[in-house]
């Protein structure tokens, strides 16, 4: 994990970057969000697909290839959540000025 | 944390960039990881003794084959790998060397190239031995077909060592270890190289023995060359030793009175077992001959060439070969020297003068029997008898003044009577020849000197 994080700290900067800024936009974004049904489905989609990757069920390259992809997406969560926590932080810093 | 979710749900449109950042983190980074993942491999197994190691990386799994030496040894090389950071699986794909039973290794020789085969403990003592056949065999090649095998004798790589260094000394040949019995096969470049290897074989590392060495060693070779025409006998080849080298170019000196004996004999063991007694009378027949080689090839005698007349060539075939030594073996090829052409009873006379003021007739010491060291000479004076067949020839003998008168007188008329004898086995007619015996009474020199007596004591062919 640490060999991959350092190997590719490049690609997961930009996952995170990417996940702030779509944070950033999803706190005023008015536009349509996933129904509450699908995103449990998805939910339990990425679960399972974790639960692989740790069981190294899948051989060579896929295997690699999905490990990636989860690093990247966890990359990208955190971001989205960071950069969520830090809009409505700063829209609550100027709500009552 | 209810708007928590409110935002999350509205997460999802950045997945379609982060997928395609995925893509593109996928296509460029798979080959890099995987040859930085292979580099790392095989720089944790750098201190790990294995044979035919492959690395395969697929994504961060690594299929890793090889023949390691020793079971701990083959776990701790997979170890090794299995803790290199970012390995995710390792297909185990090693083994253990095959174990060699019997343990065989061999070298062979031939001509341009020494082959290294058979089975070696480890990659490191393989390189030793190689390095050691390239060493010790300078300009030879060494072709290397050693397989790696489990199951070597304690001190394997001693013995090897020890048997390399004794390949040198082989023209061709074989060395092989079976466990731990020692087996040699070939010819020895030099003589005493087979003596050499076999007190070399006595410094074998404990454990080891030697189950059969069949050495040969190269002929003894022994050639003389009697030359007519440069008048020189030629002596080349091997001696045992100094005193036999002594005593053969002394009997050589005796034998041929008149030419010039050459001596290139060098002394070496790995004589046959009595080889002054077989050269030393071959010699003797040599010396009759008018041209003639005399080969000695270990115990095979050799004798070509010609006789100066036809008894003397019968006497040679019979005679020789009876008095050899036991186990001896010898093969006369001997033809008769053309008859010369005959001459007046003056010529025959000078030619008798001349031949007697080269060489004498020898005697026993206070006997009336010829030395066998005369023999060439009495064939010349054979040969040149032949060619005056109507003279008649006095057989003169003569005595220094040493002793008694009448000692002196019986000892002359019995050496002349005795080289008259020989004449007439040689096939001439008795009755040209008359052995007269004079005694001390015809001095040529003074009898007062060791010098002087040994002239007077003389045997004269005066032609009537």
């Amino acid at each position: 994990m640490v060999y991959l994080m350092t190997f590719h700290w490049s690609w997961l900067l930009a996952s995170l970057l990417l996940g702030l800024a779509m944070g950033w936009i999803a706190v005023v974004h008015r536009g349509q969000g996933v129904p509450r049904r699908t995103s449990w489905w998805l939910a339990g989609l990425v679960a399972a697909l974790v639960a692989v990757a740790l069981a190294r069920l899948i051989p060579g390259r896929p295997g690699y290839w999905l490990d990636l992809a989860l690093l990247m997406f966890a990359s990208y969560l955190f971001g989205c959540a960071v950069g969520s926590w830090l809009r409505a932080w700063a829209l609550s810093r100027d709500a009552p000025a | 944390m209810h708007e928590f979710f409110k935002w999350s749900s509205k997460w999802w449109p950045g997945v379609i960039p982060l997928v395609m950042f995925w893509a593109v983190a996928a296509w460029t980074s798979t080959l890099p990881l995987e040859t930085d993942l292979a580099a790392r491999s095989t720089s944790a197994l750098k201190d790990t003794v294995l044979d035919k190691r492959r690395i395969a990386v697929a994504g961060r799994d690594v299929t890793f084959a090889a023949d390691a030496f020793s079971e701990d040894g083959r776990r701790s090389a997979v170890a090794s790998v299995e803790a290199v950071p970012g390995v995710r699986l390792v297909n185990d794909e090693t083994r253990l060397v095959p174990e060699a039973k019997p343990f065989v290794w061999s070298a062979e020789r031939d001509v341009v190239r020494v082959t290294v085969g058979g089975n070696a403990p480890l990659p490191a003592s393989k390189g030793r031995l190689l390095e050691a056949a390239r060493a010790g065999l300078a300009g030879v090649e060494v072709v290397d077909q050693m397989n790696m095998s489990r199951g070597a004798p304690p001190r394997f790589e001693n013995a090897a060592l020890l048997l390399l260094d004794q390949i040198g000394k082989l023209k061709d040949g074989k060395v092989t270890i079976s466990d731990n019995k020692v087996s040699l096969s070939g010819m020895a470049r030099d003589l005493g190289g087979r003596e050499a290897i076999a007190a070399a074989l006595k410094n074998l590392p404990e454990g080891f023995s030697v189950a059969a060495n069949e050495i040969k060693a190269p002929p003894y070779i022994f050639q003389a060359y009697k030359d007519p025409v440069a008048v020189t006998l030629t002596l080349t080849g091997y001696v045992p030793d100094n005193n036999v080298h002594a005593a053969v170019a002394a009997a050589a000196g005796r034998k041929f009175f008149s030419e010039k004996v050459v001596d290139n004999l060098k002394a070496s063991v790995g004589a046959p077992s009595g080889f002054a007694g077989a050269v030393v009378p071959v010699l003797g027949a040599l010396s009759r001959l008018s041209t003639g080689t005399l080969e000695v090839s270990d115990r095979e005698v050799k004798l070509s060439g010609d006789a100066l007349y036809d008894a003397a060539a019968a006497q040679i075939r019979a005679g020789l070969g009876k008095d050899f030594p036991q186990g001896w073996q010898f093969k006369a090829d001997i033809s008769v020297k053309p008859a010369a052409a005959p001459v007046d009873a003056t010529v025959c006379q000078q030619l008798f003068s001349d031949l007697l003021a080269k060489g004498k007739i020898r005697f026993e010491s206070g006997r009336g029997t010829i030395d066998p060291d005369s023999a060439g000479l009495l064939d010349r004076l054979v040969e040149t008898a032949l060619r005056c067949p109507t003279a008649n020839i006095e057989i003169a003998g003569h005595t220094d003044a040493d002793g008694e008168d009448a000692f002196n007188q019986t000892l002359s008329e019995k050496r002349a009577q005795a080289v008259t004898d020989y004449l007439v086995k040689a096939g001439l007619p008795a009755n040209r020849f008359t052995a007269v015996g004079y005694g001390s009474s015809q001095p040529v020199a003074s009898n007062d000197t060791d010098q002087g007596k040994a002239q007077n004591r003389r045997i004269d062919f005066v032609v009537r």
